[in-house]
C-alpha cells in the first residue's frame, strides 16, 4: 500500500509541486516578502493594544433609571426609598430605622436578563432590585404591559427582519450594567471590524499586491521566464503552479495570523470561563474569507501583471474599487446588492455567515444595546430616542446579515463557491492572455 | 575549478533517428515584424542534425529567430514548425528541445543542483530520477565537483555551462544555444566549444548563434548567416569562404624586415599590391587570398626572415557581410 501512496505521490510530484515549491523557495529569498508579512502583523499588533487597553478599561456606569439619585434630599437614594415603599419625592416620607445606602449601589441593579429568546412573543425579565414589585401597589400597576404577567418584559422576536421589539412593565431591566454590555459588544466589534477590514480587505489586498502582481510579471522582465517557457508545459499551467506556490505563502501566513489574534482576544476578552470558545467558528470564518480573497485577488494582481509591466497600477485601482465595495457592504450590513459586483463582498458575507453562526444571539445583543440605555431627552418633535448602550453602534456598525435569504451555512457555502469560481475565471483570463502575450 | 580541456561526455550516445519525415525544424516564409521594425524578412529554413551556426550581426535576427522557435513570439506570417508541431500554439514539442537562453540572468540563489532539478521537473519527471539527470548533465559539462554550490557564486563561464546543462536534461534531439560562448573567458570558450562539438557528434541538432564567425567556425562548417532580417547565405563555410577569396582582401604580417622580406613575396602571382603600415608590419593586398595563403609559408622560408604574426585584418563577419550585399553594410 504505502508503494503504491508512493507510485501517486510521484506521479503528482513533478510539474505541480516542481514550480509550487520553486516559487515558494524563491519568495523565501525576497525580502519583499518578509517586510510585507512583518509590517502586517505589526500593523496589527497596534491595532491590538487598543483593544487590549479597552478590555481593562472599565466602562463608567451610568444610572439609567435614576435610582442613585436622592430627588428629595432626604439621604436615602430613590431606589431605596421605593424598594421600602416611601415617596422618594417627599423629604417628610423617609424609612425609619433603616441605614441610607450608598448611591453606587443603586447603580447598574437591574441587569437585562433576556437569555435564549425563541423567535415569536417571550415573556421574559427580573425584576432584581424589586422596585417593580415594591413600590407599584396594584396588579394593573406591576402589569403595564398588560400581559398578565407582573413586572415581566414582552419580547417580540423576528428574525426574518431582524428586529425585537420591547414591551416592559415600569421598573423592570431598567439599569442594565454598562460594562459587562460595553466589554462584550466592543470585544464582538473588534474582531469583525478587524477581521472583516484589517484582514479580509487589508491583508487580503496586500499580500497579493505585493506578491502576486510580480509572479509572472518579473520573470518576465527579469528574463527568466524563459527557463519555464522552454520547458513542455502550457502557460496556462505555469500560472496555476505559480499561484500555487503563491497560496502556499500566504495561507500559512493569514491562518497564523488569525490563529494568533483569536488566541489573544480569546484570553483577554470578556468570558465566563478561561477561553471565549464561541469566537472560534468567527476566526474561521475570517481566516476561510481572507485566503479566499487574497486567492481571487492574488489571480486578478498576477494576470495585471501579464498585461501591463506597470500592472501594479491597475492592481491599485482595483482595490480602489474593492475598498469602495467595502465600505458599501460594512455601512449597509447586508443590505446591498452592489456589494455582488465585487470580491470583498462575498468575503464579507462568509465572515457574517460565520458570525451569526457562532454568535447566535448577536443581533439580540445589538437591538438590546440600541435601546438599553433608555430614553433620552425629548426633542422639538416630542419624540424621544433611545440612548445606545457604550459598544452598542459599532457593533451594530461592523456585524451584518449575510442576506441572501438563504441559512448561514447555505450562506456561506455560496459564498465560498462565488469566490472560488472568481478565482478560475481569473485564472482563464490570465492565461488567455499569458498565452497570448510575446516574450521578449 | 580547471575545465576539462579534452572535453568528452560521459552521456549515453545514442544515435538519433529521425522517425517522422518531418525537418527538426522548418521555416516557411516567416516574417516578423516589431511595430515598423522588420526584425526576420521571408526566411524560408529547414534544419534536421548536425551543429549549425546561425551568424549575423546585432540586430540581424538570430535572437527573434530563435524566440519564434520557441514559441515566445508570434510570427507575423509564415509558418513554423518544431517536429512538425507549430511552437507558438502548442508547447509539446519542447519535450525533445533543450534551449539555452541569451539572457544573463539566471537565479542566483540556487544552487547549480537544485536549479536543473528543478527545471528536469518540468518536463515530468519524478524528483529522483531529475536528481539523477542533473548529475548525469552537471557532469557533462564538468561541473559535478561544484554542483552544490550557489549559482550566484559562478564565473561567466560556469554559468553558462550550467545553462547549457540544464538544456540537456531529458536528452534532447534539439539544442539551441543563444549566443553560448558570449563574455566567456577563452578556456570556458574552449569547454563550450567542444561540449558543442560533442553534442553534434552524438547525432543531435544543434543550432548555436554568434556573431563572430571565427567562433562558428571552429564548432562547425554548417552556417547560416543572417543579414537585416534575411537569410543571406546558407551551407557550408569552405564554400563561403570560396565565395570570399575571389574578392580583395588584406593579409597583414608582422616581421623583424618588412622592406627584405616584400622583395620575395612580390614574386607571388596573385599578390597585388603591398604597403608598409606602422613598424615591423607589412601588408598584402590580393584577390585569390587561398592561393597566397598556400603559397606564403614557403615564400617566407625562402626569403629567411623572421614571421612573427600572420593575420588577415579584414576577414570578419563585417567584411564578409560587406562583401555579400556588394558593400550596403
Amino acid at each position: 500500500m504505502s508503494n503504491r501512496m508512493d507510485t501517486i505521490w510521484s506521479q503528482l510530484d513533478r510539474k505541480s509541486t516542481a514550480i509550487a515549491e520553486f516559487t515558494l523557495r524563491q519568495y523565501r529569498t525576497r525580502i519583499s516578502t518578509w517586510v510585507v508579512m512583518v509590517a502586517s502583523v505589526v500593523a496589527l499588533l497596534l491595532i491590538l493594544l487598543f483593544y487590549i487597553e479597552a478590555m481593562n478599561t472599565e466602562i463608567e456606569a451610568i444610572d439609567n433609571d435614576g435610582d442613585s439619585f436622592d430627588t428629595d434630599g432626604d439621604g436615602y437614594p430613590n431606589g431605596q426609598e421605593k424598594l421600602l415603599g416611601t415617596n422618594p419625592d417627599s423629604p417628610e416620607d423617609f424609612p425609619v430605622g433603616v441605614e441610607p445606602d450608598p448611591p453606587e449601589k443603586w447603580i447598574n441593579e437591574d441587569d437585562i436578563d433576556w437569555d435564549s429568546l425563541e423567535e415569536g412573543t417571550n415573556y421574559v425579565g427580573v425584576d432584581d432590585d424589586g422596585d417593580c414589585w415594591e413600590y407599584y401597589d396594584t396588579s394593573s400597576q406591576r402589569d403595564t404591559n398588560d400581559n398578565g404577567i407582573e413586572c415581566d418584559i414582552i419580547v417580540n422576536v423576528d428574525s426574518l427582519n431582524s428586529t425585537v421589539s420591547v414591551i416592559s412593565d415600569s421598573g423592570v431591566d431598567e439599569d442594565p450594567d454598562e460594562d459587562k454590555y460595553g466589554k462584550e459588544a466592543g470585544h464582538r466589534a473588534f474582531i469583525l471590524g478587524i477581521g472583516k477590514f484589517g484582514i479580509v480587505y487589508l491583508l487580503g489586498i496586500f499580500l497579493p499586491l505585493f506578491l502576486a502582481t510580480g509572479l509572472i510579471r518579473e520573470e518576465m522582465s527579469e528574463g527568466t521566464i524563459h527557463y519555464m517557457l522552454a520547458k513542455p508545459i502550457t502557460r496556462g499551467e505555469v500560472l496555476l503552479y505559480r499561484m500555487l506556490g503563491y497560496i502556499g505563502i500566504t495561507w500559512p501566513f493569514i491562518l497564523a495570523v488569525c490563529l494568533g489574534l483569536c488566541l489573544i482576544t480569546g484570553f483577554t476578552g470578556p468570558n465566563d470561563s478561561l477561553f471565549r470558545w464561541q469566537d472560534v467558528t468567527v476566526w474561521m470564518s475570517i481566516a476561510w474569507a481572507a485566503m479566499l480573497v487574497s486567492l481571487v485577488y492574488g489571480t486578478i494582481f498576477c494576470g495585471f501583471g501579464i498585461i501591463w509591466k506597470n500592472g501594479v497600477i491597475l492592481a491599485i485601482i482595483f482595490a480602489a474599487w474593492e475598498l469602495g465595495m467595502a465600505f458599501v457592504t460594512i455601512l449597509t450590513g447586508g443590505d446591498s446588492s452592489i456589494r455582488y459586483m465585487s470580491v470583498i463582498g462575498w468575503g464579507m458575507i462568509i465572515v457574517d455567515a460565520g458570525a451569526a453562526v457562532g454568535w447566535p444571539d448577536n443581533w439580540q445583543l445589538i437591538e438590546i444595546g440600541l435601546w438599553g440605555g433608555g430614553h433620552g431627552e425629548e426633542n422639538w418633535l416630542g419624540e424621544v430616542a433611545f440612548i445606545p448602550l457604550p459598544g452598542a453602534e459599532p457593533l451594530s456598525v461592523f456585524s451584518g446579515s449575510p442576506n441572501l435569504g438563504v441559512s448561514n451555512w447555505l450562506a456561506f457555502v455560496i459564498s465560498t463557491i462565488v469566490l472560488i469560481f472568481q478565482g478560475i475565471m481569473a485564472w482563464f483570463i490570465g492565461q488567455t492572455i499569458f498565452k497570448g502575450k510575446e516574450v521578449n | 575549478m580547471m575545465p576539462d580541456m579534452t572535453q568528452h561526455g560521459k552521456a549515453e550516445i545514442e544515435q538519433w533517428t529521425s522517425e517522422q519525415n518531418v525537418p527538426v525544424i522548418m521555416f516557411d516564409r516567416v516574417s516578423k515584424t516589431y511595430g515598423r521594425i522588420n526584425a526576420l524578412n521571408s526566411v524560408s529554413l529547414g534544419i534536421s542534425g548536425g551543429v549549425t551556426g546561425i551568424l549575423g550581426m546585432n540586430g540581424a535576427g538570430k535572437s527573434t529567430l530563435f524566440k519564434l522557435m520557441m514559441g515566445k513570439v508570434k510570427p507575423s506570417s509564415g509558418a513554423i514548425r518544431l517536429f512538425g508541431i507549430d511552437p507558438w500554439k502548442n508547447p509539446a514539442p519542447y519535450s525533445r528541445v533543450g534551449f539555452v537562453p541569451e539572457h544573463e540572468k539566471m537565479y542566483d540563489w540556487m544552487t547549480a543542483f537544485d536549479f536543473i532539478v528543478t527545471f528536469s521537473r518540468l518536463h515530468g519527471l519524478t524528483r529522483k530520477d531529475a536528481e539523477k539527470e542533473a548529475t548525469r548533465v552537471l557532469t557533462f559539462v564538468s561541473l559535478a565537483d561544484v554542483m552544490h554550490k550557489r549559482i550566484g557564486q559562478f564565473s561567466k563561464g560556469m554559468r553558462q555551462r550550467v545553462k547549457i546543462a540544464h538544456a540537456l536534461v531529458n536528452d534532447p534531439e534539439l539544442i539551441i544555444l543563444d549566443e553560448p560562448l558570449q563574455g566567456c573567458d577563452p578556456l570556458a570558450r574552449t569547454t563550450i566549444m567542444n561540449v558543442i562539438k560533442e553534442l553534434g557528434a552524438m547525432g543531435r541538432t544543434v543550432l548555436v548563434s554568434s556573431h563572430i564567425l571565427n567562433e562558428i567556425e571552429r564548432i562547425t562548417e554548417q552556417i547560416v548567416i543572417l543579414h537585416q532580417g534575411r537569410v543571406l547565405a546558407l551551407g557550408n563555410s569552405h564554400a563561403i569562404r570560396e565565395m570570399l577569396d575571389q574578392h580583395p582582401h588584406k593579409i597583414s604580417l608582422e616581421c623583424d624586415d618588412p622592406r627584405e622580406l616584400a622583395k620575395s613575396v612580390i614574386k607571388i602571382n596573385e599578390v597585388t599590391g603591398m604597403s608598409f603600415a606602422d613598424e615591423g608590419r607589412l601588408l598584402i593586398e590580393t584577390n585569390h587570398l587561398g592561393e597566397v595563403h598556400k603559397q606564403l609559408p614557403k615564400t617566407i622560408i625562402e626569403s629567411g626572415r623572421k614571421v612573427t604574426s600572420i593575420d588577415n585584418p579584414n576577414d570578419d563577419l563585417q567584411s564578409i557581410l560587406m562583401y555579400l550585399t556588394g558593400g550596403s553594410t
